[in-house]
């Protein structure tokens, strides 16, 4: 039954999410990659995307992790110099893993759809795992599916699910480490979360810091304390520590990579200058607003030495807090409102004495103190609070604890309905339209440079629906014929909510039933 | 394959014991340390004296035991005497007074003292060792609070004081025993005689007195325990009205004389610049946020959420609860006396560009300090987790130097540069005779900065000297310093009503201050020596 529901989850989510995915059909060349209709137009609107797909463009079709001109322009202003080259400012290994999915793709003649796909493909993989994790913890498995499609279709998480970012991966390699620490106590085991913890790294530098609980949870299974009669022993369990040397290879592939594009193992591509200046004709001449009013915010700023810990200020904590959680242009409260369940689950979890309750705060609360002491808390032009994924993930397990408990009380349950509905409603019109969304101190400089208003809410994303765009790949292939953008974008939420819906009307019979 | 290794649990409980006996003492000698190497550093780097203020109070200091008119009567009124007083006995060596260690030195015995006493106040609360030790730990790792420390500022003198006060009025409630009472009343006193925030807590301490006995003992009972405390506890503050008026001739020349917070801010209100007056929600918003830049956001709300775990645990006796509750009074007073608008505070961001008086919310540090330590306690397994993401932060405030009181003190509106004046008194009149015609209230930062003997300055506060030489400077002062054309610098304000001005060349005109030196023809007149003896 569990692997019906779980085939039936999985078929439903990868329907939405290729509905969803962004992208545009062809095997763009790197003069292509630069042409407005694949930029700002489409599916690399934003320099991250871009930053990461050059990357890979480079290494399969360049043979080199140093970019062409070309391709150094598509990438700005997100381009760091390194001994006369240009070379990527973000962290490798997104661009590696999704190479298969751009071959396949280029096979298929859809190259930047299957790099994309493969984003996908862990978002699919977060939900099942996140569904498995909270089955584990105790959660009804109908509630656990609900909690999944919280995270995956009710978060910001579903605008970063179709587009090539980090966060799925990431979130991947946290979900999985701790899936695995609950599931498993033996010498394999540990040996795949320190390699997970380890690899975290080159796919985003900050990984370091949400998996080194994780990490310190796993030598905790190798050092361990017992009080017998009268004595603390003391056992440490010499062959585990063998599981640790696995670190080495995310590692060394991790200095290799460096060694290759910056000529040094150890240096960090954010500590190098920008290129972004040597590209600022090229940007100034586009009709990209965001590489634009990056430059802008880029020259204003004071020029400091780079370090890798002066990203981070505590000061910032409390801009950081009020971006993340209460403003308009990204606050959780404005974007996914159902998440914030997540804590009232929290609070029962704690309670309950679930198991590695704290590992899962630490994790949050890393995640959430990070990047609220992070300078730029926006993420940029993005939609919603990108950085907050992998504690959207953390709190849809414990509002899936929460539905367990709540699942007969039916004012808890409509509450909890329309807090979904809106979350998803939000989402998906992020998903399909784009994350191009400024923050808002960037609005006044933006609205000189362009002569028009702009907005920096969902209300962006709705024009951009109303003008009858949409980023889908299957939209602009296929569903256009048939529908309009807001049609298409009421089916898919529609299918959402309904699937929310009925899961929730489940739940509550389940909770009737069990009387 | 295992390494395994046992200890005997006797071992444990004899480690556990020992600390236990010497815990304070183990506390207070790392304490030390820490309060010592802080203030090298920041002596070494310089910015140990970087508040305008600081200097101020080490000018007045000095001038009680130096100067053309030395005497407790330098003490004025622009402050609470407390800081200087203890100053006397350090501040007549030059090195004391120019290192800035004469005023330091009372901040650090501060910090260690509030250190301590945040650990005691933990230890009544019933809180374990781990829960007391996080509770320092919150306190000490702060770089406003090491900075503070390590300058002649008053602020850690206040705490010291304050949180004295605040343990002796637990232990009161707690034992019911008269001599915490009167020791919560000294403490008081004291507080009282450093910042006015005493004189609120002064306040505060009497009415939960009050409702405390009144609620077990009535009326009449009352009555007595609050003469007993308020004799003691109020006796600063009935001093310092005494003072003013022995000294000034005005009972309340502290608080709308020509120097005091009121007249300043009254020029602000005039300029705009008070935007908290009378406005209770921007006041609360402003000292929110300076408790949030100066104790850390996220510490600052675990200390919130200790607070509403205090006093919801059924488990603490309600009369704890309300003596704890005087933890807030420093919270309650500041957003007063922004609303008031006898306070100015400014952030950056919300104030305008500057920082001014940033530190304020540095007070509330002892009391989010302990409710964080009463957190730690109740929150079982996730204390680790707490204390680590508290590392956390803290670890990257320290990584970057980031403190606002430093900030503030570097280049906010506490700051004043002088160097410029201070140079050129340094080069041109150390080795001159003759003194220097200033006004204290305006530039003591540059009386302090100059390097020079407090005797070489003819000020306010030298009595007979000052008048002759606002009268006739070309006798008496062979440089002037004061900013011309504004009649809030006494000097100018004088002197320009005398037609000698005439006599001096301008040879500096700098941001906070412009310099005058007397022609050489008029060299042969000046009084270069103290001819007027010792004055009353």
């Amino acid at each position: 039954m569990k692997i019906t529901q779980s085939i039936i989850l999985f078929i439903f989510c990868s329907f939405i999410l290729a509905l969803s995915v962004r992208g545009l059909p062809g095997n763009p060349n790197s003069s292509d990659l630069n042409k407005q209709t694949w930029k700002e137009n489409g599916p690399f609107e934003l320099s991250p995307e871009r930053g990461r797909f050059a990357l890979l463009y480079s290494i399969v079709e360049d043979h080199s992790f140093q970019f062409s001109n070309e391709i150094g322009k598509f990438a700005s202003p997100d381009v760091v110099v390194s001994r006369g080259k240009y070379a990527s400012m973000f962290a490798p290994l997104v661009s590696f893993i999704t190479i298969p999915g751009y071959v396949i793709g280029k096979f298929f003649g859809v190259s930047q759809v299957g790099a994309f796909a493969i984003v996908s493909l862990f978002a699919i993989l977060n939900l099942l795992l996140l569904r498995a994790i909270a089955i584990r913890l105790g959660a009804n498995p109908i509630a656990s599916t609900l909690g999944a499609m919280i995270f995956l279709f009710a978060t910001p998480a579903f605008s970063y699910a179709v587009n090539l970012y980090q966060h799925h991966i990431s979130t991947f390699l946290i979900l999985l480490s701790l899936y695995i620490l609950i599931r498993f106590k033996n010498f394999w085991s540990l040996t795949l979360v320190f390699l997970l913890c380890a690899a975290s790294i080159p796919l985003d530098y900050p990984n370091l810091i949400f998996m080194f609980p994780i990490g310190l949870f796993a030598v905790g299974r190798i050092i361990t304390f017992e009080k017998i009669r009268e004595k603390v022993v003391t056992t440490i369990r010499l062959p585990y520590f063998l599981t640790l040397s696995i670190m080495i290879l995310p590692i060394l592939f991790f200095l290799w990579f460096n060694q290759m594009s910056f000529g040094n193992p150890f240096q960090l591509s954010g500590t190098l200058p920008s290129a972004g200046h040597t590209f600022s004709a090229s940007i100034n001449n586009s009709q990209d607003l965001a590489s634009k009013s990056r430059l802008i915010e880029d020259a204003a700023e004071p020029k400091k030495e780079k370090t890798a810990l002066g990203f981070f200020q505590s000061r910032r904590i409390l801009n950081g807090f009020y971006i993340h959680f209460i403003s308009p242009d990204r606050g959780v409260i404005y974007y996914t409102p159902v998440i914030l369940l997540g804590m009232l689950g929290a609070a029962l979890a704690y309670r309950k004495r679930v198991k590695l309750f704290t590992l899962f705060l630490a994790i949050i609360g890393a995640n959430v103190l990070l990047y609220s002491m992070w300078g730029d808390p926006w993420g940029g032009w993005a939609f919603g609070s990108r950085y907050l994924i992998p504690s959207y993930a953390i709190l849809s397990i414990f509002i899936a604890l929460l539905l367990t408990y709540w699942r007969k009380s039916i004012p808890f349950l409509i509450i909890f309905l329309i807090l979904f509905g809106y979350s998803a409603a939000v989402n998906t019109l992020g998903a399909i339209t784009t994350s191009a969304m400024p923050p808002q101190v960037e609005v006044l400089n933006l609205e000189k440079l362009s002569g028009m208003v702009q907005k920096y809410t969902y209300e962006r994303n709705w024009d951009f629906l109303q003008n009858g765009s949409s980023k889908s790949f299957v939209y602009q292939t296929v569903a256009k014929k048939y529908f309009s953008a807001t049609q298409y974008y009421e089916i898919l939420a529609g299918l959402i909510i309904l699937a929310g819906l009925s899961l929730t009307t489940f739940l509550w019979f389940s909770g009737r039933n069990n009387k | 394959m295992n390494l395994q290794f046992s200890v005997n649990t006797e071992v444990f409980q004899k480690v556990i014991s020992f600390l236990k006996k010497k815990e304070l003492t183990g506390v207070f000698i790392i304490l030390s340390v820490i309060s010592i190497v802080t203030f090298v550093i920041f002596y070494f780097n310089g910015l140990g004296l970087s508040y305008n203020d600081a200097r101020s109070h080490l000018d007045i200091g000095r001038r009680i035991v130096e100067g053309l008119k030395p005497g407790l009567a330098q003490i004025g009124s622009v402050w609470l005497p407390l800081p200087h007083i203890l100053m006397i006995p350090t501040v007549w060596n030059d090195f004391m007074w120019h290192s800035g260690l004469s005023g330091a030195l009372i901040s650090m015995i501060s910090f260690v003292a509030t250190a301590l006493l945040i650990y005691l106040f933990l230890k009544e609360l019933g809180v374990g060792v781990i829960g007391r030790l996080t509770g320092v730990l919150v306190f000490v790792a702060n770089l406003n609070i090491l900075y503070l420390q390590s300058t002649a500022m008053t602020e850690l003198l206040l705490l010291a004081t304050m949180t004295a006060g605040a343990y002796e009025l637990l232990l009161w409630f707690k034992k019911d025993n008269v001599l915490n009472l009167v020791k919560s009343a000294f403490f008081v006193m004291l507080s009282s005689l450093v910042r006015y925030d005493g004189w609120f807590l002064f306040i505060f301490a009497v009415a939960l007195i009050s409702i405390e006995v009144f609620r077990k003992k009535g009326y009449k009972v009352t009555e007595g325990v609050i003469i007993i405390f308020s004799t003691l506890a109020g006796l600063g503050i009935l001093l310092w009205f005494v003072w003013n008026q022995l000294i000034f001739k005005d009972a309340l020349f502290f608080m709308f004389g020509p120097y005091s917070a009121h007249t300043q801010q009254e020029q602000l209100a005039i300029a705009g610049n008070l935007a908290t007056k009378n406005n209770l929600l921007f006041s609360t918003k402003v000292y929110l946020y300076s408790i949030a830049y100066n104790c850390n956001t996220f510490i600052s709300i675990l200390g919130v959420i200790g607070a509403v775990v205090l006093w919801f645990d059924k488990k603490i006796k309600t009369k704890i609860k309300i003596a704890a509750t005087v933890l807030l009074a420093p919270l309650i007073f500041n957003i007063l006396s922004l609303y008031l608008g006898q306070s100015v505070l400014f952030i950056q961001g919300l104030s305008g560009n500057t920082w001014f008086n940033a530190r304020y919310g540095i007070v509330m540090m002892p009391s989010i300090a302990i409710f964080i330590g009463y957190l730690i306690q109740k929150a079982d397994k996730l204390k680790f987790v707490l204390i680590g993401l508290m590392l956390f932060v803290t670890f990257f405030s320290f990584a970057n130097s980031d403190a606002v009181t430093i900030d503030d003190a570097r280049v906010g509106s506490s700051q004043k540069n002088v160097t410029e004046v201070s140079g050129w008194l340094k080069n041109n009149a150390l080795n001159k005779p003759g003194f220097i015609l200033i006004s204290a209230a305006s530039h003591d930062a540059i009386i302090f900065s100059s390097g020079l003997p407090m005797s070489r300055f003819i000020h306010e506060g030298t009595g007979a000297y000052w008048q002759q030489a606002t009268s006739y400077p070309s006798l008496w002062a062979r440089w002037i310093i004061m900013r011309t054309y504004d009649n809030n610098d006494m000097t100018y304000k004088a002197v320009s009503k005398t037609p000698d001005l005439i006599r001096y060349n301008l040879v500096g005109k700098y941001p906070f201050a412009d310099i005058y030196e007397l022609k050489d023809e008029y060299l042969g007149t000046l009084i270069t020596q103290p001819i007027l003896g010792k004055q009353k």
